[in-house]
């Protein structure tokens, strides 16, 4: 919590529109220097980093959420303000105010500058996207920009290497310090009357500086001539996905093979040096065979998460929520509920995350309730196993049926969120109605940098994720699974007569209606933690040997000659919808700040769960 | 309150352009559907004005959804906004076929794709 302490003056805060290249800017700042952690109470994405100043001390440069207006319309947006107001706990209102406008589209960052620069923190502006402007033929007198407004104007180009520094230059400590780090004691919220004169000071501004609205850009207007257009618009729309969801399987399947064969090599060496034992089965067996089952999945993971940036960065993605604004109204959520749902395919705690962009309480709540309805990447692996397992490799037609029954589920898990949001609409009470009113940015080529920046917070998130909880977990069951010991003489495999094995025996009578034998039973107990740990944990159960070949590997015979297809169909079905994942139910509780949705979540998943496996059990057994 | 009119030069809501049809911004209105005793109508205008949709601002409508037209998409100030019927419902226009001068200084040479 260093970052608390830190001296309050030399805190600055990022504020503009989004969409106006801060983020890129904060990167440029604070290069991997950076965290993210939660605003206190509310799960409001906490950009921060660090840059030495020129006389040695540390910065804080703090990056507020993209916001148009101190007027808020979204959870978003009133944190930047409250940051900016010094309302927020753990973060007193900043030293210095780098407000970033998009040189491009200087009108609408401009008014919102004339909005920060009356709560009276020592400012800077950041005028950024200065080579794009150039290109299209913005004119801009910037030195005269600065004493109609009255504090530097830095022009910035936040992608290219040493485009900040003329910023960096000017956010020396020595330049504010001393200065009032109050904002205005009485400030209120604008009124229409304060509005009115922004927009009068503005024209006055933008009228002084000389400034020309920007050339139309002829290929952007010929893209978003198609990419906008009704029916080829919703067409390249669904090549996209298709090609995403092509891209997470084919091109994760050689960096796969590279992390099992890694994983397995390890095990084979550790226990090979160990005598055999518990600490060697402990190893072999619980850490790594444990990590190594859920490690696999990065590649897809990252391929999801690199299509999903790059999307955004290009501008795409809010063109998407348009396309798609209408269809998703029919069932009661907004076209802006499209990027986190995108992004709970990936995972669902980003995709909850993002949810805060959605103004309405309504629409909000509906997009976090039924985010863990889609795919996330976690379920693949017991996918995956349970597929190869038992799903015979047959072509039907072009397809390939273990394709068909993945994309089954995946299409299961769509549909049942969209019944479940049209539930919601109709019977969770009166609508607020919330606006669409969405920035569709110019396209741009998605920085690679960036990228690799937005990529690595997510390894390091699932890393941290696979070394903390899930590697605990593994440990515990481990341990669950091994001891007591058996009794002399005894018949049955050795997990039977453990903690674990009894365990499962009792869950075995709630599951056993819906197929599940004890050793799925035992599995699911971890797998409550986070779904990827289930595959892991039937290997353990299984009692695979420390040879330390892959689990999933190991276990696919196992499956195919001991589970009726019924029971794994049961398990598929069972993993579309069950809430097996604390850490979703966890943010869920930050993100609406009580405990009665997580509850509800919980609840209404567990439900859908066992009634779609008990069916899918009957008829799948009726029918085989 | 408004009396809808047929002349080329009363104003009439944004909603109502077709793709292609630029126009000029008369003025901001309330309109119901958004009511819900919350005021989230004063926050739809409020978060207008701040995108750029003010009094004597030239637009252009860029896109429309199928089936009604519903979201559109709004070309303002440089920038580009997906509006709803009803957001767009609140912004009066006029019609300005007829102001070459201010058309070119806002989008020079190649509006010509943008429209195609």
């Amino acid at each position: 919590m260093d970052a608390i302490v830190a001296e309050a003056s030399l805190r600055i805060a990022l504020v503009g529109v989004p969409n106006c290249g801060k983020t890129a800017l904060f990167n440029r700042l604070t290069g991997s220097r950076q965290k993210v952690a939660n605003y206190p109470g509310v799960t409001v994405e906490r950009r921060e980093g660090e840059r030495l100043a020129a006389d040695g001390r540390a910065l804080r440069i703090l990056d507020l959420p993209g916001t148009y207006s101190l007027t808020p319309t979204t959870l978003d947006e009133a944190i930047a303000r409250d940051v900016l107001l010094g309302r927020v706990a753990d973060a007193p209102a900043p030293g210095l105010v780098v407000c970033v406008v998009d040189a491009v589209h200087l009108p609408i960052g401009l008014r919102l500058a004339l909005e920060v620069k009356r709560l009276g923190l020592p400012m800077v502006l950041a005028l950024n996207r200065m080579d794009v402007a150039e290109r299209r033929g913005v004119k801009i007198d910037i030195a005269r920009l600065a004493t109609e407004l009255g504090v530097p104007v830095l022009p910035t180009i936040a992608v290219k290497r040493g485009g900040a520094d003329a910023l960096i230059d000017a956010i020396q400590p020595s330049l504010w310090e001393g200065h009032r780090r109050v904002a205005a004691p009485g400030w209120q919220e604008s009124s229409a009357e304060d509005a009115e004169q922004t927009q009068v000071d503005l024209r006055g501004v933008l009228a002084a500086v000389g400034y020309s609205a920007p050339q139309e850009s002829h290929w952007m207007a010929r893209f978003d001539s198609v990419l906008l257009h009704p029916l080829y618009g919703l067409l390249v729309l669904v090549a996209v996905m298709f090609v995403m969801f092509q891209a997470v399987f084919s091109w994760a399947e050689a960096p796969m093979d590279w992390i099992d064969a890694g994983m397995s090599w390890m095990a084979a060496a550790t226990a090979a040096s160990l005598p055999a034992g518990p600490l060697s089965s402990l190893l072999v067996n619980g850490v790594i065979g444990g990590a190594g089952a859920v490690l696999v999945f990065l590649p897809q993971i990252l391929i999801l998460f690199l299509f999903i940036l790059a999307l955004e960065d290009s501008g795409y993605l809010p063109r998407a929520a348009y396309l798609l604004d209408r269809m998703m109204g029919g069932v009661g959520l907004s076209g802006r509920a499209f990027i986190p749902l995108l992004s709970s395919f990936a995972c669902a705690i980003p995709g909850i995350m993002a949810a805060r962009t959605i103004p309405g309480w309504r629409d909000r709540l509906t997009t976090i309730m039924i985010a863990p309805l889609m795919t996330c990447s976690a379920r693949l692996p017991v996918y995956a196993l349970l597929i190869s397992a038992l799903i015979p490799a047959r072509e039907v037609g072009p397809f390939n049926l273990q394709g068909l029954v993945l994309f089954t589920l995946y299409v299961a898990g769509i549909v049942s969120a969209l019944v479940v949001a049209w539930v919601m609409k109709h019977f969770a009470g009166a609508r607020q109605y919330s606006p669409l009113m969405l920035e569709l940015p110019d396209y741009q080529w998605p920085h690679a940098g960036n990228l690799l920046l937005g990529l690595w917070e997510r390894v390091k998130i699932f890393l941290s994720r696979v070394g903390g909880i899930i590697l605990a977990l593994m440990i515990v069951l481990w341990f669950l699974s091994s001891y007591p010991a058996p009794p002399e003489g005894a018949t049955g495999p050795p997990i039977q007569y453990s903690f674990a094995g009894r365990l499962g025996a009792m869950l075995e009578y709630l599951f056993a209606p819906i197929g599940f034998n004890w050793q799925i039973s035992i599995a699911l107990v971890p797998g409550l933690a986070a779904r990827e740990v289930a595959v892991g944990a039937l290997g353990t159960v299984y009692a695979m040997s420390a040879a330390g070949d892959d689990v999933a590997g190991q276990l696919q015979p196992v499956i195919a000659s001991t589970w009726s297809l019924a029971t794994a169909c049961s398990l598929l079905a069972w993993y579309v919808f069950a809430p097996q994942c604390l850490s979703t139910l966890a943010v869920v509780k930050r993100e609406t700040n009580s405990w009665r949705y997580p509850i509800i979540m919980a609840a209404y998943l567990f439900a859908l769960a066992y009634v779609a496996s008990f069916i899918t059990y009957r008829v799948v057994g009726a029918w085989a | 309150m408004k009396t809808p009119d047929s002349n080329a030069d009363s104003s009439r809501p944004l909603a109502e352009l077709h793709r292609g049809e630029t126009a000029v911004i008369a003025a901001l209105t309330e309109v119901t559907g958004f009511d819900d005793g919350l005021g989230s109508g004063a926050i739809v205008l409020a978060r207008l004005r701040d995108l750029g949709f003010v009094a004597g601002a030239r637009c252009e409508v860029i896109a429309r959804m199928w089936p009604v037209g519903d979201p559109l998409v709004v070309r303002i100030g440089g920038s580009t906004f997906a509006l709803r019927r009803a957001e767009a419902a609140a912004v009066r226009v006029t019609r300005t076929e007829a102001e070459p001068v201010a058309r070119a200084q806002l989008a020079p040479k190649d509006t010509s794709a943008a429209l195609a």
